[in-house]
């Protein structure tokens, strides 16, 4: 399995490289022939479904090890809610319904939600690339059982969000919208675990891009007579960057190796948090080395930096998960910090 | 930048249980008083006795061969071990730098009368190594030493001084970086060599030099013309610019960079656990997953000294991280004292608070500094 799962990072590296430029990040939309093009050789090729069973026609590769597809894909700033699509797939086929093909974007967060004679009414918000698709996953606890919906046609009043991230994103008011399945989803999946695993996968592959693009652009720029990296200032904040970067990953490494378990949800939580400091200040660090270029829209470090400020927000930002961390760990009361980490 | 991985690894039962093992140990060595846990022990708390001690249960020199009276097991067995030991405050000092760096140095460069006649005391607990790289005006600048060692008829003389060098005054041998041949225009770092210096030589002088905090680990150590025997070089002459920066390499990736500490805050969560439910899981938290990342890092780093790789620049983020971590606690526990203010805190809670503010502007200083790990980074992502 490692094996193909090395065939499919190197075949999608080759995509995307193929595929995705700037100009498509800013021009996102259905009737973008770029962008269809770019789905359909990504579907061909299986990603969707990388994590769905068999059974539902997917490779079975378990979601835990393609974390590092998710974050190739995220490297080379996709403008396809391809992650999203993999993460809902995976929790579909885990509740034993067959996924649809296509795009299919899940709902970050939603508010006042309503089930009747398999209609759904509420407020479905922050759906990541809604208009590219009529497939959204819902996952919401209905009298304490959580259960996974899928729609296959989005009715409702949409709310344009502002463009204050770099992929589209927007909330919808529905009512009676028809459910197209509906099923309790297993125990040991957990959306906003996922979610943030999903989300911290992404911000790795978009934070190496950025660290990348900054080394870059100091070896090339020349001020005072010397390239920027010939400065030790410049030179001691991306090695900042590097340590922060490090760290995540090595986070990462830690879920892609255990998955997730009752014993290791703490990894989850550890992750999120490590992601979302080191994002906060590979953001800072890198705008201030590229300069007034790194503010504009023609030049993609912007569309990075925006993600990532949106990602560190999804599922939990770092005080949610040192809440839940520091609760968990303080609420056993027999036990030292020492018994407790080791 | 995806070239510095710190692959996962994993702490197998065969680790938990020496990890049991250990900690049953220092248990029972708290509860006969045999010591009491103290901050930063691994600079600044010395017992010889429980040195040998560690020594006659297998937990010194652990990775080293059978033939010099080692334990031939994993690098990451040694973590495990040395893990318990700074957790608890353990009086490690005096081994310390003889088993980290200073017998693996002697065992991947000494001959063989240098091994076999230190390797098996080192794994006793019975040899001691101070480190002998900065000089009075050789700080960061590590290759600008002066301290000169010249051919005799017998060996080799030397002259010059050593300072900061922790652990001196009761350390049997030094590992003394000296400049035997001027640096060429091109490379500075041509031109020097290791010597295994015994410290009870004539002509050898050590002096204290007492820190901000009154102790005394520091010295000052002035060779004046010590007469060395011919197989006193450690490697090879002239390339101990080489061997130097992968002892640091050893120096720098250790638990003690985080862990220094681990005593106060350990003390500090037992004596406000019910605050800290109310007011504080937030910041238990923050310090919780800091932990567990550095303790990630550090064990994959132990993992590719074992695969015999050469992780310099991996250890450097380890450092610079966990010095950073140790920076954040304390900050993080004064804010704790608007909720509990410092003169309410339990008496020895107090003081190993002001110990740990004491000591903590040192831990980003000793074993390289902020300055020195951001420029081995820089240059490995070819910024220099």
């Amino acid at each position: 399995m490692i094996e193909e799962l090395e065939i499919i990072l190197e075949t999608t590296s080759k995509i995307l490289q193929k595929h995705v430029n700037h100009n498509l990040r800013q021009n996102i939309v259905s009737e973008n022939t770029d962008i269809l093009n770019l789905w359909n050789e990504i579907e061909k090729n299986g990603l969707p479904k990388i994590s769905v069973k068999e059974k539902f026609g997917g490779y079975e590769i378990p979601f835990f090890s393609i974390l590092p597809l998710i974050k190739i894909v995220n490297n080379h700033g996709t403008p396809l809610p391809l992650s999203e699509t993999i993460l809902s797939n995976y929790i579909l086929s885990e509740s034993d319904i067959n996924p649809p093909n296509g795009i299919v974007t899940f709902a970050t967060n939603t508010k006042n939600l309503q089930i009747k004679n398999n209609m759904i009414s509420g407020e479905i918000l922050s759906v990541p690339y809604l208009k590219l698709t009529k497939n959204l996953l819902i996952v919401h606890e209905f009298n304490n059982v959580k259960k996974a919906i899928l729609i296959d046609e989005i009715n409702g009043e949409i709310i344009d969000k502002k463009n204050f991230l770099a992929e589209p994103r927007y909330d919808i008011k529905v009512e009676n919208l028809n459910i197209s399945e509906v099923k309790p989803i297993k125990n040991n999946i957990d959306f906003n675990f996922l979610g943030a695993i999903l989300r911290s996968a992404q911000m790795i592959g978009a934070m190496e891009k950025v660290v990348d693009l900054s080394i870059n652009y100091c070896s090339e720029r020349k001020q005072f007579g010397r390239t920027l990296s010939k400065f030790q200032a410049i030179q001691h904040q991306i090695s900042e960057m590097a340590v922060e970067l490090s760290a995540s990953s090595a986070a990462l490494s830690t879920i892609t190796e255990l998955g997730l378990g009752e014993k290791n949800s703490n990894d989850t939580a550890i992750l999120k948090i490590r992601a979302g400091y080191a994002a906060g200040k590979i953001i800072a660090i890198s705008h201030q080395v590229h300069g007034a270029i790194g503010f504009t829209k023609e030049y993609e470090l912007s569309y990075f930096t925006k993600n990532l400020n949106s990602w560190r927000n999804d599922f939990g930002n770092e005080s949610f998960w040192e809440e839940f961390l520091g609760r968990r760990f303080l609420e056993k009361n027999n036990k030292n910090l020492w018994e407790y980490l080791t | 930048m995806s070239k510095f991985n710190f692959p996962f690894i994993k702490e197998t039962n065969e680790l938990s249980n020496l990890r049991k093992e250990v900690r049953e140990f220092i248990t029972n060595c708290i509860n006969n008083n045999e010591f009491t846990p103290s901050p930063d022990a691994w600079v600044f708390s010395a017992d010889p006795s429980f040195s040998k001690k560690l020594g006659s249960k297998g937990w010194l020199g652990m990775s080293f061969p059978k033939e010099y009276g080692g334990h031939q097991r994993t690098a990451l067995e040694r973590y495990i071990v040395t893990e318990e030991l700074l957790s608890s405050g353990a009086p490690v000092a005096a081994h310390w730098i003889a088993d980290r760096q200073s017998g693996s140095q002697i065992l991947r460069y000494g001959n063989e009368k240098q091994k076999s006649s230190i390797i098996p005391r080192i794994t006793a607990g019975e040899c001691f190594f101070a480190i002998g790289m900065s000089e009075p005006d050789s700080g960061s600048d590590l290759a600008s030493v002066k301290t000169k060692a010249t051919k005799t008829k017998n060996g080799w003389k030397l002259e010059g001084r050593k300072i900061w060098s922790t652990g001196a005054h009761l350390a049997h041998y030094m590992i003394v970086l000296a400049r035997t041949s001027p640096a060429s225009e091109k490379n500075r770092h041509e031109g020097l060599s290791q010597f295994l210096v015994d410290l009870s030589l004539p002509n050898v002088k050590i002096t204290g030099i007492p820190d901000m905090t009154g102790q005394r680990h520091f010295n000052e150590t002035l060779f004046d013309n010590v007469e060395l025997s011919d197989d006193s070089l450690l490697g090879e002459e002239g390339k101990g610019w080489k061997q130097v920066v992968g002892e640091l390499a050893l120096e720098r990736s250790g638990p003690e960079r985080f862990l220094s500490h681990f005593t106060l805050l350990d003390s500090f969560i037992n004596e406000f656990r019910n605050s800290l439910i109310h007011s504080g899981t937030k910041i238990v938290g923050k310090l919780i997953s800091e932990i567990q990342t550095l303790r990630r890092m550090s064990f994959s780093v132990a993992s590719m000294l074992q695969n015999g790789e050469f992780p310099e620049t991996q250890a450097a983020f380890v450092k610079e991280l966990g010095n950073k971590f140790e920076k954040m606690m304390i900050e993080t526990l004064r804010e704790f004292s608007n909720i509990v203010p410092l003169h309410e805190w339990p008496n020895q809670l107090q003081n190993l608070f002001e110990d740990a503010t004491l000591r903590i502007p040192s831990n980003s200083l000793r074993g390289g500094t902020t300055e020195i790990m951001k420029g081995i980074i820089a240059r490995q992502l070819g910024l220099r």
